[in-house]
């Protein structure tokens, strides 16, 4: 067997184990009810703001918690409990990411990701 | 519909850009097919007069399509939707250029105005041999980048995004009132740029990063052309240096892009493992590699199959990246892909185009060629008529995969003999591997969206998401540990054999050093403290960012060491050895600023939710008061105020440090910046005091950006109502008031034989900040059963109280309290970090780039002696 032979094999082996492991620990995106059966698991949960209800956060109590309701893409609607500041412009985000788990009747997450149309495409021409 | 004669838009210029969009495509076609003919009788200069006018020709015209937009942006000719939607009125003029290249029109302009400048360098400065092969090439991606701009409807499909298309004709605008009016110009003021890109970064980086992605055109047109004319070897001593150029610049391009997200943006970090700063790094990262087996190459022979599929597939990248960030596809997982114009399509027709040439070529059967060639378009016929679109791209990427390898083992020249253990080509072999692999794993990742496109509801139910930053970090640093230990020793082995005892010897002194230095500056770093109380994940990694630690120091000793004492310090020659130590250092810079990253902003919340898991537990945010002074790090932070300057509001933080004496003095300022922007909302720019040892990182989360400067510090806000028993508390902005005792003037007996006076008195005990006492005794005065009004004013601390209402059955009372607007102290919360030696990462970065411009000078200047 020849050297090259080896490097093939090693480069096989390596992309086998990293197509393994994302299959294994990636996180999927979900809705409430199925993180709600298995609150243990981390997930990406896809929705929307409701911003009828106002969001809360006190800094003066806790900087890094606030807390809103949130549509998942099913539409049900649940308390999310954001363990960071407000994001910016959180009032005109178009949809929103969390990961994070679920506890009793509460969505706990640690991150958020914005889709803010207003940043990029929005606004109309106005004379 | 009415013809309306509208006032003041300016179309001829309009017009002469449509001319010079179409003009450049068809010119680039002409020198396609032109630059085909000449390729095929090199005597036949009539093509070759055809081809080099065609490409002057295009050439000239991508120019004026850049120069009229420019114009258009310059003079804010809001008729056209690019200008309105990229710039405005305010716009300072060093922002124009930014405008430019904001949308992907711009951008895909930049683009082909860089490989137009590169193209004309190349055609000029090749040998006679290569040009018709690789400028057929050059201009058939050009032919692509043309049909971006078109912008020309097919039925329903659209070829391409126009940057000249008018305001009013935008279908996203039409049935805007302002298209009906004549002069809609008049008051019409553009959309702007975005605030986050409203930095000197956003005019420099994305040119940089362009001309990094043009340079990688050049290698891959010379391995094309070097498939197509069967001549495996001698293209590849012109495209090394073209190679290292691309290194080069593309590598700068990224790390301005680091150090943008580092100075202005608030990622927290200079690399986030964002899908499009990966798209950036992966087609470097295998640039690298190619320009390494290329230099195997050119020295000792071989690796033929390798550079070609290195330096094509460096291309590819690029292309593919450029998919990934322009088709809308990364939604969900980036925050700064670009948004979907409708290019998807096409987009995917262009890189499957280039496999498919690039495969075509490696046969080197006619009956196969034709047969795949016909195979390839049967399947895109019937993919586009009855879909099936993911089973046909799947069935004809396998296809191709197959010829490839059987071409590989059938039709390409192979080594006999196998290269030595002790050979540098095989360590260098090795290490272009080993980048290749990290950039597929890196791309692994990213393509995970285009992966739930292709395979969810088949292979998987559920869509899946993104992977971690720590995943990242975790599969990148044994790539980076082999890199570094290759990066160290491959100098020290020569091509075809070494003397072991000899290579032993040379690293021997370099591989003590690193391992006494690495030790002692890694045990303290993260063994004493942390080590102990982490969990297993934990553990694995600070033992991995201890191998790093160490594997870089000994590239630097080693390569140091080869520079000083095996080239004698000579500067001309020392080139890979400087770029080497300048990657390690980054590497160096990286891990250590990352791992070591500490947040000095210390959230004093009681709450604890490190229960919810490791994720849960940072606790980052401070909350700051004006006039407050709380610890930070080793500082101590002051918020001395906000200062409005346009849209701009600066929030301004002393920090101190303690002297000798316990005295407090001022060590600097920092201004963290939010940005109002009525359009486009707020974005925050950190600040950053920057030391040789650490950088001192400052962000503010959350604030108001409002003055309120037009509301009577002195006056009451609004009171507010407050139902209590004895010993509750009324939380004030600046006071914890208990209710103390409740006090009457009459017995219970006496009130009920209906006197007529009762007064109750609460006494409140209200403590402030800082613990002073004080009492307040509002009165609830009943006579003749009316209540009567009474305030008690606490002044010393702005509070006023009424007691109204007693509920003898609840057995509580009611107090109103009303605070003066100045209790309520202006706040901000804010983020801070310090980030250790990350000056190590931006003195690599230069040592890196200083060392490759060496090397590219020195090959040029051997090249040229040898041609003499």
């Amino acid at each position: 067997m020849k050297k090259i032979h080896i490097l093939g094999i090693v480069v096989i082996a390596v992309a086998i184990g990293v197509i393994f492991t994302s299959l294994q620990s990636s996180s999927t995106y979900s809705d409430f009810a199925e993180a709600a059966a298995n609150p243990d698991t981390e997930y990406h949960v896809v929705g929307k703001l409701n911003k009828t209800v106002p969001v809360q956060y006190d800094p003066k109590i806790n900087a890094d918690e606030c807390s809103f309701m949130m549509f998942d893409n099913k539409g049900i609607e649940k308390r999310v409990v954001l363990h960071k500041s407000v994001p910016q412009d959180f009032q005109k985000s178009e949809q929103i990411v969390l990961i994070g788990k679920m506890q009793g009747d509460e969505f706990h997450a640690n991150e958020i990701l914005m889709k803010c149309p207003s940043k990029y495409n929005d606004g109309k021409p106005q004379v | 519909m009415k013809n309306i004669n509208y006032i003041g838009e300016h179309l001829l210029i309009g017009n002469i850009g449509h001319a010079f969009i179409v003009l450049s495509l068809v010119a680039a076609l002409v020198s396609v097919v032109s630059y085909y003919f000449y390729s095929k009788e090199q005597l036949t200069s009539d093509w070759k007069k055809i081809a080099n006018y065609s490409f002057t020709i295009h050439s000239i015209s991508v120019i004026g399509i850049a120069a009229t937009l420019f114009f258009m942006l310059f003079n804010h000719y809001y008729e056209y939707s690019y200008v309105w939607q990229h710039s405005n009125n305010e716009m300072p003029l060093e922002y124009i250029m930014s405008c430019f290249w904001e949308g992907q029109e711009g951008s895909f302009l930049l683009w082909s105005f860089w490989n137009v400048v590169l193209g004309n360098i190349l055609r000029k400065t090749i040998d006679a041999k290569w040009e018709a092969p690789t400028m057929a090439i050059f201009a058939l991606v050009q032919v692509f980048l043309a049909s971006m701009l078109l912008g020309i409807y097919f039925g329903d499909y659209k070829l391409g995004s126009n940057p000249f298309i008018l305001l009013r004709e935008n279908p996203q605008f039409a049935d805007m009132p302002f298209v009906q009016m004549e002069n809609y110009l008049e008051k019409l003021d553009g959309r702007g740029l975005n605030p986050l890109l409203m930095n000197y970064w956003m005019t420099i980086h994305p040119p940089t990063l362009f001309l990094g992605f043009s340079s990688t055109l050049i290698p891959f047109v010379y391995a094309i052309a070097g498939l197509w004319k069967r001549d495996f070897t001698t293209w590849q001593k012109p495209a090394l240096t073209w190679t290292f150029f691309s290194i080069m610049i593309l590598g700068t391009g990224i790390l301005m892009g680091g150090a943008w997200a580092y100075e202005a943006l608030s990622f927290g970090g200079f690399w986030a493992w964002d899908p499009v700063e990966n798209s950036s790094l992966v087609p470097w990262l295998v640039m690298v590699g190619a320009g390494h087996v290329m230099i195997i190459n050119k020295n000792k022979g071989g690796s033929l199959f390798m550079t070609h599929l290195l330096a094509i597939a460096s291309f590819l990248l690029v292309l593919y990246s450029t998919f990934l960030t322009r088709s809308g596809i990364l939604g969900k997982n980036s925050v700064h892909a670009f948004t979907d114009l409708g290019m998807q399509g096409q987009l995917v027709i262009y890189v499957l185009t280039f496999i498919l040439i690039c495969v075509i070529l490696l046969i080197h059967d006619k009956l196969i060629r034709i047969s795949y060639i016909i195979v390839s378009l049967l399947m895109l016929f019937f993919g586009i008529t009855f879909g099936h679109k993911v089973a046909l791209l799947l069935g004809w990427m396998l296809i191709s995969l197959v010829l490839t390898i059987y071409s590989y083992m059938k039709f390409f020249p192979k080594e006999e003999e196998e290269e030595s253990l002790y050979s540098r080509e095989f360590w260098m072999f090795v290490g272009s591997l080993v980048f290749l692999l990290s950039a597929l794993v890196i791309t692994y990742f990213t393509s995970i969206p285009v992966m739930n496109k292709l395979f969810q509801g088949w292979l998987y139910e559920s869509e899946k998401a993104g992977i971690k930053v720590a995943d990242y970090n975790m599969w990148q640093t044994p790539f980076a540990i082999i890199a570094l230990l290759l990066v160290a020793i491959t100098q020290y082995f020569k091509y075809k054999k070494t003397d072991p005892k000899q290579f032993l010897k040379h690293i021997t002194l370099s591989g003590i050093l690193a391992v006494v230095f690495g030790a002692s500056a890694v045990i303290p770093l993260y063994f004493l403290k942390d080590y102990s109380s982490s969990s297993t994940t934990e553990k694995w990694n600070l033992i991995s960012y201890a191998l790093l630690f160490i594997s870089a120091l000994f590239a630097v000793f080693c390569n140091l060491g080869y520079w000083m004492r095996i080239l004698k310090g000579n500067v001309r020659h020392a080139g890979a050895s400087i770029a080497h130590i300048g990657f390690a250092l980054i590497l160096l810079g990286a891990l250590v600023s990352t791992s070591k990253k500490q947040t000095i902003s210390q959230n004093t919340s009681q709450k604890n939710v490190a229960s919810l898991g490791d994720n849960f537990s940072a606790k980052k945010s401070l909350v700051l008061t004006k006039g407050d002074t709380l610890p930070m790090g080793n500082y101590l932070v002051t918020y001395t105020g906000k200062e409005r300057k346009g849209i701009d509001v600066f929030f301004h933080m002393d920090y101190f440090k303690k002297d000798k004496d316990g005295k407090l003095v001022k060590a600097f300022h920092l201004s963290p910046m939010v940005q109002d922007n009525p359009r486009m909302g707020q974005a925050s720019n950190p600040d950053t005091k920057h030391f040789i040892g650490s950088d001192i990182y400052t962000h503010i989360t959350y604030a108001d950006l409002s003055d309120n400067k037009e509301v009577k510090a002195d006056a009451y806000k609004e009171p507010t109502n407050f139902v209590g028993h004895m010993r509750d508390t009324i939380f004030a902005d600046n006071a914890i008031i208990l209710i103390d005792s409740i006090t009457t003037n009459l017995t219970e007996e006496q009130y009920s034989q209906n006197d007529s006076l009762l007064v109750v008195t609460a006494v409140l005990k209200a403590t402030d900040i800082n613990g002073n006492i004080y009492r307040a005794a509002p009165k609830y005065i009943l006579k003749n059963n009316m209540v009567l009004p009474d305030e008690f004013e606490l002044n010393e601390l702005g509070l006023k109280f009424i007691f109204w209402k007693i509920n003898p059955n609840e057995g509580s009372i009611e107090i109103q309290m009303s605070e003066k607007v100045n209790n309520t102290k202006e706040f901000v919360v804010l983020e801070a970090y310090m980030f250790p030696f990350i000056n190590v990462l931006w003195l690599g970065c230069l040592v890196m780039i200083i060392g490759t411009i060496i090397a590219i000078i020195e090959r040029r200047r051997v090249n040229k002696l040898k041609a003499q």
